[in-house]
């Protein structure tokens, strides 16, 4: 038998970072199941994370520089790779100016240290054209609340008596929170989903509001209201803590709960016993809003109308509330305050000031129309670390025409995509299994250190290649660190912590205590330093000051052309946007894409399960079997079709000149859409 | 002995337990091979999951024509011998509660062994609706739940200690 050793780390499937047990024997990785002492999982794991020993030994796995060239990629020296990509940015560099070089931070490599030193290299390069796929995930979330709370708070589902899930799906998108959530309920807490469809979580809602796909803010609205009339909300807070009551107050009297009905077509006695349900449970209610609202074009004013219902119940920052959190207190590695670079006209900063304005952020689809036209300038060259756009952003066409124009595209990943494709060169990228790196777990306040726990000789941590290309650059002196340990140990001394201290802790340290009610001796993070039924901010923008509601354009106007209403983007619990679809255990169970229909609109079309259907949007169109649901997991009317296939790409159906005015996300949970059934010869 | 308890107030249908199974027996995900199996019923918004038991006298121990069936000493689990298993379906039929299932590759019967005692349906169940526990206590989280509710209704939490 061989010596079996076991470290220590975090799961990096997904962004819900569970703590796991890595097993080797003689050195290779054999095994991975949970870690029980990590208050976040508690030694739980969904099925993914076991699949990352498949991942890392996948014999698909890049682990060679790739050139392209005439005869197509060839493999070329590491060192080589670098040169070439210095001196191809110079060029561009020297001929556009720094600002027409850009990179692109994917969701593979989250959201912590990494992130940073991407937006670290791009500010010392000269540019502030820094992008990331926060463009079409928790942005929207991060500024609806930010908006109403000063920042995006946490909910503390165990303690709370009434847990609400907007939009959010947890047992396959954050399947870690699930059992948080069982766990309130088990102690007696009400379970409330509103969701189009009847999702995972929706199986055990003790209320599910299906609402029609869009019409978030007026039901957030209406549930304002009755908590208002009804008398069911906590004055003293309000009258102390908050700014704009009264317009809030007026603005919600039409949405009366009849009125509510007809817009989102939950019933109005539904939507009465919700506002019951959570004023019962008041102050302990927790709210968590999932990507669903977020892909719309009025997203933003309809996170923050249900962002309001915080303070409307006196929940925020309270015990079983919506907890505001600390974060670590580790140093920073952007620098926006060292070299502020906003004079050089960010893209998308003149039309979406919020986004530049709260992320330091640019906006990946003005960012293709940019490349595309050279104006308002050149965009020329870019670097992407962990992405996939090819097949994840808006109108894959115009993204794939974009990307390829492109002087210098350099894409850094473990397995080629239709991204990669694209590339003039491609890098093999570290695996979260193969990079030493800080994550903290807000909701405990804790920190953990990953571990490096492999390496491939050509394969580059996030860290080293950064500091390679800088050095080549002349820049080096913003990446002083020898590598990514050397890095992380200068981050954790900062915050008086050091790397032998993260590494006896698997289970995290603490690094601030939890506590509660904030605003009552401290300023909240909007400009009054209260919670904002209504913003100034977004006034002096030329934004409606309150959370006013829109209804989706397919109610507003429909288009007799494209009758039917697609809903993008639902995730399945094996796959990660357009992730793992080459672990084969995974395609056994989940084979294929499927279009999720209501059974009277398969027999409408005279469709059979798994029979193929065309959809058709203003913007493409694609086919694809269906999956005849039951009659209460979706709407009528209503279809969904989850990203990241690239048998049936949803986005080649949807907009990307539809979105949000303030955070500039694009529609991608309503596209107006024509249904055919495809005859087989 | 150790049970995996199930809760269908828990359960979200999202067959991590069954994936998880799966491969434990196959290496694949193909969840036939599961000897976990949750019935979700879409009308009803009900997620029932259910394995074996492993009875006190198991009536699959009793049919089996091959005394194929045997209890583990270590971990109580009830298994099925394949060398000695025939191939007859008997005890799919004993098993008052469909815990059995017959592989047609292998022609023999299947059920849940307990993973040796570290049954994998429960360390990858994220709902927490699985719970590997004694079997005396194994659904006190009932009490649990109920304790939770009066402490709450009657206000039962006192200040100071």
């Amino acid at each position: 038998m061989p010596e079996r050793q076991t470290v220590q780390t975090l799961c990096r499937m997904c962004d819900d970072r569970c703590a796991i047990n890595v097993y080797l024997e003689d050195g290779k990785i054999v095994d991975i199941d949970g870690y029980k002492d990590h208050p976040w999982n508690r030694g739980r794991l969904c099925v993914k994370a076991r699949a990352a020993v498949d991942m890392v030994y996948h014999p698909e796995r890049l682990l060679k520089p790739l050139k392209k060239t005439k005869k197509g990629f060839e493999e070329i020296p590491l060192e080589q790779a670098l040169d070439e990509i210095a001196e191809r940015l110079s060029t561009v560099k020297e001929k556009y100016g720094a600002r027409s070089v850009s990179i692109w931070k994917g969701e593979a490599i989250g959201f912590a240290q990494e992130e940073e030193m991407a937006r670290r290299f791009v500010h010392a390069l000269g540019s502030p054209n820094y992008f990331s796929n926060d463009s079409m995930c928790y942005n929207g979330r991060y500024f609806g609340y930010r908006l109403v709370e000063g920042s995006w708070p946490v909910p503390d589902y165990e303690s709370s008596r009434c847990v609400v899930l907007w939009g959010a799906n947890p047992p396959h998108a954050h399947p870690n929170m699930t059992q948080m959530i069982m766990r309130a309920r088990k102690a007696g807490a009400k379970l409330v989903v509103v969701d189009p469809r009847m999702s995972a979580i929706a199986r055990q809602a003790d209320l599910h509001a299906a609402l029609k796909p869009g019409t978030d803010g007026a039901l957030a609205l209406g549930l304002i209201q009755q908590l208002i009339e009804t008398q069911m909300f906590d004055r003293e807070f309000v009258e102390n803590y908050t700014v704009g009551f009264d317009e809030l107050a007026g603005y919600a009297k039409a949405f009366s709960p009849e009125a509510v009905e007809g817009e989102t077509g939950v019933p109005a006695a539904l939507v009465r016993e919700i506002a019951r349900t959570m004023a019962g449970a008041a102050p302990r209610v927790t709210v968590y809003v999932g990507n669903g609202p977020e892909h719309h074009e009025n997203g933003i004013n309809n996170i923050r109308a249900v962002a309001c219902l915080d303070a409307i119940l006196g929940a925020l920052d309270r015990e079983g509330g919506n907890r505001l959190v600390d974060g670590f207190q580790g140093a920073h590695l952007t620098l926006y305050d060292e070299i502020p670079l906003e004079h050089l006209g960010p893209i998308g900063a003149d039309r979406f000031p919020v986004l530049y304005g709260f992320r330091q952020e640019c906006h990946t689809m003005t960012g293709m129309d940019t490349i595309l036209s050279g104006k308002p300038y050149p965009l020329r060259a870019m670097i992407l670390t962990a992405a996939n756009p090819a097949m994840t952003n808006p109108n894959t066409l115009k993204v794939r025409k974009a990307l390829e124009s492109l002087d210098l595209f350099v894409v850094r990943d473990l397995f080629m995509t239709e991204t990669t494709e694209l590339a003039d060169y491609v890098l093999p990228a570290a695996s979260f299994l193969e990079r030493v790196e800080l994550h903290t777990h807000a909701k405990y306040q804790t920190v953990t250190m990953t571990r490096k726990i492999l390496e491939y000789p050509d394969v580059q941590d996030e860290y080293q290649f950064w500091h390679d290309l800088s050095h080549r650059l002349g820049f080096g002196k913003y990446f002083p660190w020898k590598d990514e340990t050397e890095l992380t140990s200068w981050i954790l001394e900062s915050a008086d912590l050091s790397l032998e201290q993260a590494a006896a802790h698997p289970e995290g340290i603490e690094y601030a205590p939890i506590r509660y009610e904030r605003w009552k001796s401290e300023t909240l993070g909007t400009p009054s330093g209260k919670v904002e039924f209504r913003s100034q901010y977004l006034e002096d923008l030329g934004y409606p000051a309150l959370p006013e509601y829109k209804p989706p354009a397919y109610l507003d106007a429909p288009d007799p052309d494209y009758p039917y209403v697609l809903i993008t983007g639902a995730r399945k619990l094996l796959y990660y946007h357009s992730r793992f679809r080459n672990i084969k255990r995974f395609r056994t169970a989940i084979p294929g894409p499927e279009a999720e229909l209501h059974p009277r609109d398969a027999a409408a079309l005279g469709v059979a399960d798994g029979e193929e259907i065309r959809i058709t949007s203003r913007i493409g169109s694609l086919e694809v079997p269906v999956k005849i649901m039951s009659k209460s997991e979706i709407l009528p009317g209503t279809l969904q079709l989850t990203h990241g296939w690239k048998e049936a790409n949803a986005n080649l159906l949807t907009h990307d000149d539809r979105f949000d005015p303030i955070s500039g996300f694009p529609l991608m949970k309503a596209v107006e859409v024509r249904l055919e059934k495809v005859e087989k010869v | 002995m150790r049970i995996v308890a199930v809760d269908p107030t828990s359960c979200v249908a999202c067959r991590n337990c069954e994936y998880a199974c799966a491969f434990k027996q196959t290496g694949d995900f193909d969840t036939k091979a599961s000897n976990i199996r949750v019935n979700f019923y879409p009308e009803e918004r009900v997620c029932i999951p259910w394995t074996c038991v492993h009875c006190g006298e198991g009536w699959c121990m009793e049919i089996c024509p091959a005394g194929a069936i045997l209890r583990n000493p270590e971990t109580g689990a009830v298994e099925i011998d394949a060398k000695r298993c025939a191939g007859c379906k008997m005890c799919l039929l004993a098993c008052p509660t469909g815990s059995i299932h017959f592989d047609k590759v292998e022609l023999v019967s299947k059920k849940c062994d307990l993973c040796g005692g570290d049954p994998s349906c429960v360390k990858f169940c994220t709902s927490g609706a699985l719970q590997f526990v004694e079997e005396d206590e194994a659904y006190s989280f009932r009490r649990e739940s109920l304790d939770a509710k009066l402490i709450r209704l009657f206000g039962l939490t006192k200040r100071g200690s």
